[in-house]
């Protein structure tokens, strides 16, 4: 099998799963929901304009519910000890994290799109005009973001802290993201013109590619026993 | 190396730092002269940009002796590594401390989410992590390997401090020493950061050389209480 088919074969079997039990899938969507209403009542309407801290909201949404999934990415096979049968197959282990990525990725672009639809109904957001820069900041973004969290979440899941580690290890690194990603999302809220945020968006592609090749490399050290 | 020469090593280069950081506050308080501009608060600058220089020093060390470490498996790597995070997370604080002191007199305020004190701030936690992964893992050999990554994921949001400050529009003032066109500023204020900059490299290698060797002595200690499966000793160098 070639290299590309490997890939696909780990994130098939992920995202094979994933549809059978809709497990993350609900709990993440469920939770990108009620965040949604407890945003709307924890800020005062009267002092501020929701539209105006919505980008923020929406990042911060991304993250944590990415995190709560994300971090079950090796639980099933850690519970079950199939993780033995992946590592001792003839896939090459960064194979095996580019599937995983691939599959957290679809996972959570469709996560994103329940975030970004049950917001723009909530905070009423007007985004449709933007739609194509919007969904190259968010992709990149999202990307950068899976990569670092799938590399971390492989490690904790060996570790007697479990998924409590992962915050401490991942939210530093997501710092640059939030930064490029919201707010070049909050620029778009506002109206502005897409050339303001063409900066962002590189900027969020060059982290999304240094994460991924970092996390390739270091993956076999994290996951060997 | 014996555990004698290691103990001179220790004591020389110590004392030889901590005699440069006296001369150092020397310089500050009574030799290099008060910058036009700022005034008086501007002499913490001797201190702050040593204790950054130093940290990124150490970083870059944990980051090359976690790469050797992952490559080569040597467990003195790992002893090294830890030995240099330890130390850069000192001179992290160093820094970390000083710069609201001098930020709360030129900018007015402690604290402010400029993208490089941001960044600074969270190599810090970083680092926590890499101390934190290495106590909590099921296989503690593991830990040593997983920690090893962080180190090396560590020392890459280094170019991204640098770079940010450019970047993003920031208050944070702009490179004197390390620039394309030469360093701009009078020869005393050269001097004195130079002097810092020197004292403490020395107190640093001096701790640094300290925890290096306790930490082999700690690892050949174990060895004799339990029958690891590595059971040979290790040699100081």
């Amino acid at each position: 099998m070639t290299y590309l088919r490997l890939i696909w074969a780990i994130a098939r079997k992920d995202m094979m799963i994933e549809l059978r039990t809709y497990e993350r899938l609900a709990a993440m969507s469920a939770f990108a929901v009620l965040v949604g209403i407890l945003f709307n009542y924890a800020i005062d309407t009267s002092l501020v304009r929701p539209r105006e801290i919505a980008s923020g909201l929406i990042w911060m949404t991304i993250i944590f519910g990415g995190m709560l999934g994300m971090g079950r990415t090796f639980q099933l096979e850690e519970k079950d000890g199939t993780i033995e049968g992946i590592l001792q197959s003839p896939i090459p282990l960064d194979a095996i994290y580019l599937g995983k990525v691939i599959a957290n990725f679809v996972l959570l672009t469709v996560i994103t799109g329940i975030i970004f639809i049950v917001f723009g109904g909530f905070f009423n957001l007007q985004f449709a005009d933007n739609i194509i820069a919007l969904v190259g900041i968010v992709s990149f973004g999202i990307l950068a973001f899976v990569a670092i969290n799938t590399l971390f979440s492989a490690m904790a899941s060996r570790s007697t802290m479990g998924e409590s580690l992962l915050p401490v290890l991942v939210f530093p690194l997501v710092v640059p993201i939030v930064i490029y990603g919201s707010t070049a999302t909050s620029r778009l809220f506002a109206g502005r013109p897409f050339d303001e945020v063409t900066g962002n968006i590189r900027m969020l592609a060059a982290i999304a590619i240094l994460f991924l090749v970092a996390g390739a490399w270091l993956f076999s050290f994290v996951i060997e026993e | 190396m014996n555990i004698k020469s290691v103990r001179w090593g220790v004591i020389g280069l110590g004392s030889l730092g901590v005699l440069t950081v006296l001369i150092l506050h020397w310089m500050v308080f009574f030799w290099v002269p008060t910058e036009s501009f700022q005034g008086v608060i501007q002499r913490i600058f001797y201190i702050h940009v040593p204790a950054w220089w130093i940290t990124f020093l150490a970083f870059g060390i944990v980051a090359l002796c976690s790469a050797m470490y992952l490559w080569l498996g040597d467990e003195r790597l790992d002893i090294a590594a830890v030995a240099g995070a330890e130390g850069g997370m000192v001179f992290a604080s160093i820094g970390l401390l000083t710069g609201p002191l001098w930020g709360r007199v030129a900018w007015g305020t402690w604290w402010t989410w400029e993208p490089r004190l941001t960044l600074a701030l969270l190599l810090w936690f970083i680092y926590l992590g890499y101390f934190l992964v290495r106590k909590s893992m099921i296989n503690p050999e593991q830990g040593k390997r997983i920690a090893a990554v962080i180190g090396i994921v560590g020392v890459l949001d280094i170019p991204l401090i640098h770079v940010s400050v450019s970047w993003l529009r920031s208050l944070h003032p702009e490179a004197v020493v390390l620039r394309p066109d030469g360093p701009n500023l009078d020869d005393s204020m050269l001097w004195t950061l130079m002097a810092g900059l020197l004292g403490y490299t020395l107190i640093f290698f001096s701790l640094f050389l300290a925890r290096y060797a306790v930490g082999i002595l700690e690892r050949n200690l174990d060895l004799r209480d339990t029958t690891s499966e590595s059971s040979h000793r290790l040699e100081f160098s």
